[in-house]
């Protein structure tokens, strides 16, 4: 490729709290038009902001989940600017003295990527458009939302190093709670700094931001086209532009949104209605011993200290309940290997097949820990184990009330066995003839028959080994 | 009257509470025509207040504010009751809520006479930038009240109400109350919740009470002063008894006097008059500290571009879409809200958004926001080191008495510097009462100030009531 | 130098509008008022900004929701209201 593009990242992620950042309406996804809004987040003269805790602690986790330095000293300021979303004509955010700076996240390849900062603002109202009757109607349930934003320096230089950026960061916010990080329904937005220069040059070119795009194949998808794009222009001797542009996953192209009438002057001040922010080192290490462990921990652990394929690692831990229930069911039966099979295979069909998600789940992972055990205890077969699992899946019983229930127990007691073999022989004196007389396929349907009539918990392998003996 | 006197009569049945309150409306109604006081008249209200806190009064429940008819300033939100911060902009608005303060009032069946004119989202030092017209010294009615609380420093002169409460961001509690003979006390920055306050310039205002008399702001500001969880920058520290120090010895104090307010620019009648109150405490035993304080040559200007500065941020959400007047032009929302907003502010509110916008944008931040915020700083640290020598402090309260309606009021600039002597207070949060302490030769009131330590209002209103005790005042002729 | 075009750019931050005249009366005004605001440009750059003092991170507000205010109490002020929202000419 002529170009390298050059590429930064700004990740707004909507916090996990119960109420707004600065009002106590609640912060919940959707509701009818201006059903969940007061005073404060309308904008009524006269009100004040209040500052929410949880939506501090939540930022301060996403620090600590990024590696950054979080800061004792905090202070907030308002942005001004004039919108139909944004009722006060101010958002209220972080500029000057942000909570968190200074992260950074490995990404496929070894390469670092520099987290600039992350800091907390407010989201705005939503707008429905009619054109018919060209207006826009306010809907203001989305205002003070509590958002933080996290601004990467311009460190990317591929798609596949923004995409695995981008899903660590949801995986990590998912895992410590600040964010469900679901970019389809936008509580995970990506907006995307671009520019592209010659192989070889190291002055930047100049950059263009792309927005709406609600998943990391859109994301993908808006990045090629926009490299194209611009070394299109390039190689035309024309100059890029440097503006927002809107992706659209239809055409699978970005178009340049009308530019404002005016070049924006936020004209930033510190906000004087709500004092800046302590965080002693007490509180901070108290918020920090209260972080599970991250994914990236996890994933080391599952590969170095339980031998899992990386592969195999990598799925566990992509859904921080599956890899929860993982971790339960290996405490009670550290036998890493089965119980990731078990889990991988057999429970991940029946989760997908019934659209459940892990919290559904009727039985618990010691449940599930005891089943693989019972299986490799041979106290029930492995094919047997399925079947229970697959109850297990529909009624919530344990495991060995199934087994007992089913007859799934098997029998290893080789002296009734051996009648049984005998009497099974006796019957099929010419199968038996046959296999002796070299027919070696007649094994399996005499296993068949020993099966048969020892009922569903015979152990098939002492079966197996009575029938060689006495077929010798 | 006291209101401890009304309180007394209030409770011994000298007098309903209804009789009281119609009383004053009576008076309102005669007399506002001419001074225009009050934007809203809330007659039917009041006395249903007042019916009610007879109840109170009557099944021995009553408390010290049961049954005492005030004005409120109209940059107060009152629950169903307009609130227009005498600005064409909110001329219709009704806040779905009430004031702390007012809810705190409320519980006490305070009766509400109605909401006090005052200049434009209290912009100004006059009373006359109100979309409702000006308002008119009850003293000379050809002459300002000053401003931008003048409805409610106008209404206590005029015995429209029994006390007021007003707003003060820059001298606009303590400056009226000066032109107009009456005590008016400006709290510390954090000892009265701004919650229902219609913000000017978030980190400088504050409500404020004015009175007859010292002992009165006292006595109202014990029922709406403390920690309130609705306002982030009210504050723990205030302690209430506002009043517990009237009466006791003040000989000894030490009351500091900044050479820099008596310089060029001070009116000579204001001067001797303020001076002559330095000696009377003089004679009572205070000892009188000469104090400096060098910044004040900036004070003005950092105030304006601070204040302008948040005033711009605070009135962008009045764009005509969620409240307030909204222009019929406008195809777009860009030219919607342009027009709005100019139908609905007057000039003067427009010319302290320019200012703000001016001290924010882009190029001018540093030499101007920044810098001011600088000198804020300064100008704290030098309050600081001035406290630790002396109590209080006694300065003019304005460099001249009220003027002529028309005199002044439509040069900016005048305005702006007319307000050296109470713009410091605010900037460094600190208490200030300001109370009459003579008369010029037009018959018009001088006001002095004095300023306390951060929380100390207590000491404040007890210097001040000992000077208010010795003092012939002289009523307003209406 | 203050001037009309600073003038007008100001009144586009501050969403003004201005006829002519009004436009150079407000320059003129301006114009004596940065005079005295330009006091401040001189100042001791070296003397810290001034912050309100620190809350600790304790006496926040607790993370709990309450109710939410009535729909019909939010709009009641406003002038134009469909869907219950608040109605502007249509932006991009």
């Amino acid at each position: 490729m002529r170009y390298q593009p050059v590429i930064g990242l700004e990740i707004h992620a909507e916090l996990l709290t119960d109420s707004k950042v600065f009002c106590t309406c609640q912060n919940e996804f959707g509701g009818s038009e201006n059903t969940r809004v007061c005073p404060r987040c309308s904008g009524l003269p006269g009100t004040l902001p209040l500052l929410n805790q949880g939506a501090v602690r939540l930022a301060a986790k996403a620090g600590f989940a990024t590696d950054c330095v979080v800061h004792n000293y905090s202070a907030f300021d308002r942005k001004n600017y004039f919108y139909p979303d944004l009722p006060k004509a101010y958002q209220i955010t972080q500029f000057e003295h942000p909570i968190c700076t200074d992260g950074h996240i490995t990404v496929t390849g070894g390469k670092d990527i520099r987290i600039n900062r992350i800091h907390i603002e407010e989201d705005a109202g939503k707008l429905v458009h009619d054109d018919y009757e060209g207006i826009s109607m306010a809907d203001y349930n989305r205002c003070g939302v509590p958002l933080i934003e996290i601004v990467t320096e311009p460190d990317f230089r591929s798609v596949e190093e923004v995409q695995d950026f981008v899903e660590q960061i949801a995986l990590r916010l998912k895992y410590a709670g600040v964010c469900d990080a679901r970019m389809e329904q936008g509580s995970m937005r990506v907006d995307v700094n671009i520019s592209i220069m010659p192989v070889g040059s190291t002055e930047f070119g100049t950059r263009a931001e792309l927005k709406n795009l609600n998943s990391l194949k859109a994301i993908g998808r808006a990045i090629e086209y926009e490299i194209n794009r611009q070394a299109e222009i390039l190689d035309n001797g024309g100059t890029v532009v440097q503006e927002t542009r809107r992706y659209n996953d239809n055409h699978g192209d970005t178009k340049a949104l009308r530019s404002k009438e005016e070049a924006h002057d936020y004209r930033y001040f510190p906000e004087p209605d709500i004092p800046p922010v302590l965080l002693s080192d007490a509180d901070m290490a108290e918020i920090k011993a209260s972080m599970p462990e991250m994914p990236q921990t996890r994933f080391a652990r599952y590969t170095k200290e339980y031998g899992l394929p990386e592969e195999d690692s990598r799925l566990i831990i992509s859904n921080k309940e599956f890899s929860d229930f993982y971790d339960e069911a290996v405490k009670v039966n550290p036998d890493y290997k089965q119980i990731s099979n078990i889990m991988l295979v057999e429970l991940m069909r029946h989760l997908n097949e019934s659209e459940k998600a892990v919290s559904d789940l009727l039985f618990s992972p010691a449940d599930l820990a005891e089943l693989v055990k019972m299986s490799t205890d041979s106290v029930v077969s492995r094919n047997a184990a399925k079947d229970i699992l697959k109850i297990m899946f529909d009624s919530g019983k344990k495991p060995m009330d199934i087994a007992k229930e089913n007859g799934f127990i098997m029998d290893n007691d080789a002296s009734g066995m051996d009648d049984i073999v005998s009497k099974v022989l006796s019957e099929n004196a010419d199968s038996m003839e046959s296999y002796r007389n070299g027919n070696e396929k007649v094994f399996g349907f005499l296993m068949g028959q020993v099966v048969r009539a020892a009922g569903k918990g015979a152990n098939p392998k002492l079966i197996k080994d009575l029938l060689t003996e006495k077929l010798k | 009257m006291a209101l401890k006197k009304l309180r007394d009569m209030l409770d011994k049945k000298e007098i309903s509470a209804v009789e009281l309150t119609e009383q004053y409306l009576d008076k309102i109604e005669k007399a506002d025509k001419s001074i225009n006081s009050y934007i809203t008249v809330c007659a039917e209200g009041a006395l249903e207040d007042a019916k009610k806190a007879q109840e109170k009064i009557d099944a021995g429940s009553a408390n010290a504010f049961t049954g005492i008819p005030i004005s409120v300033k109209d940059n107060i939100c009152t629950m169903n009751v307009k609130t227009t911060c005498a600005s064409k902009m909110l001329e219709d608005f009704v806040p779905p809520y009430d004031a702390t303060v007012m809810e705190k009032l409320k519980k006490s069946n305070i009766v509400m006479l109605g909401k006090t004119n005052m200049d434009e989202f209290a912009m100004g030092g006059s009373s006359q930038t109100s979309y409702f017209g000006g308002v008119k010294n009850p003293y000379d009615l050809s002459r300002v009240t000053g401003g931008s609380s003048g409805g409610a420093a106008a209404s206590v002169a005029g015995g429209l109400c029994a006390a007021a409460l007003g707003s003060d961001t820059g001298g606009s509690v303590r400056q009226p109350a000066s032109f107009c003979g009456v005590t008016g006390l400006k709290p510390t920055y954090g000892a009265v919740s701004r919650w229902g306050l219609i913000a000017f310039a978030s980190s400088l205002d504050q409500i404020g009470v004015i009175a007859k008399s010292a002992e009165d702001t006292g006595y109202l500001l014990n029922g709406i002063y403390g920690y309130d969880a609705n306002d982030a920058t009210s504050s723990k520290k205030s302690e209430g008894g506002y009043t517990s120090l009237i009466g006791s010895d003040i000989s000894g104090i030490k009351i500091g006097v900044p050479k820099e307010f008596f310089g060029d620019g001070l009116n000579d009648e204001v001067k001797q008059a303020v001076l002559s109150a330095a000696e009377y405490y003089k004679k009572l035993g205070c000892e009188l500290v000469e104090v400096s304080l060098p910044s004040l040559e900036y004070a003005v200007s950092a105030y304006y571009l601070i204040s302008s500065a948040e005033a711009a941020s605070n009135l962008s959400r009045f764009d005509g879409i969620k409240y307030g007047t909204r222009s019929g032009l406008g195809d777009d929302y860009n030219d919607l809200i342009k027009n709005s907003r100019r139908e609905g502010f007057g000039n003067e509110v427009k010319r302290r958004i320019m200012l703000g916008n001016y001290a924010l944008c882009s190029g001018y931040y540093d030499a101007y926001y920044k810098n001011a915020t600088r000198i804020r700083t300064q100008i704290r640290s030098e309050y600081k080191e001035i406290f630790e020598k002396c109590s209080l402090l006694l300065t003019p309260t304005a460099p001249t008495t009220a003027y002529k309606i028309g005199e002044q009021e439509n040069d900016p600039v005048k305005m702006y510097l007319a307000d050296i002597y109470t713009v410091t207070v605010n900037i460094a949060g600190l208490p200030a009462i300001s109370t009459t302490c003579g008369y010029d030769k037009n018959g018009m009131p001088i006001g002095m100030s004095l300023i306390g330590k951060p929380f100390d209002e207590k000491t404040v209103i007890s210097v001040c009531d000992r000077f208010e005790r010795d003092f012939d005042k002289r009523e307003a002729a209406l | 130098m203050f001037n009309s075009e600073l003038t007008k750019h100001l009144a586009e931050l501050s969403k003004l509008e201005f006829t002519d005249e009004e436009l150079d009366k407000m320059t003129e005004d301006m114009t004596d008022i940065i005079a005295i605001m330009d006091k401040v440009c001189g100042f001791d750059t070296s003397k810290p900004a001034y912050a309100l003092d620190a809350v600790d991170y304790n006496d926040l507000r607790a993370d709990a929701h309450t109710n939410s205010y009535p729909t019909d109490k939010i709009t009641a002020n406003a002038k134009n209201v469909k869907n219950n929202s608040f109605v502007v000419p249509k932006v991009v």
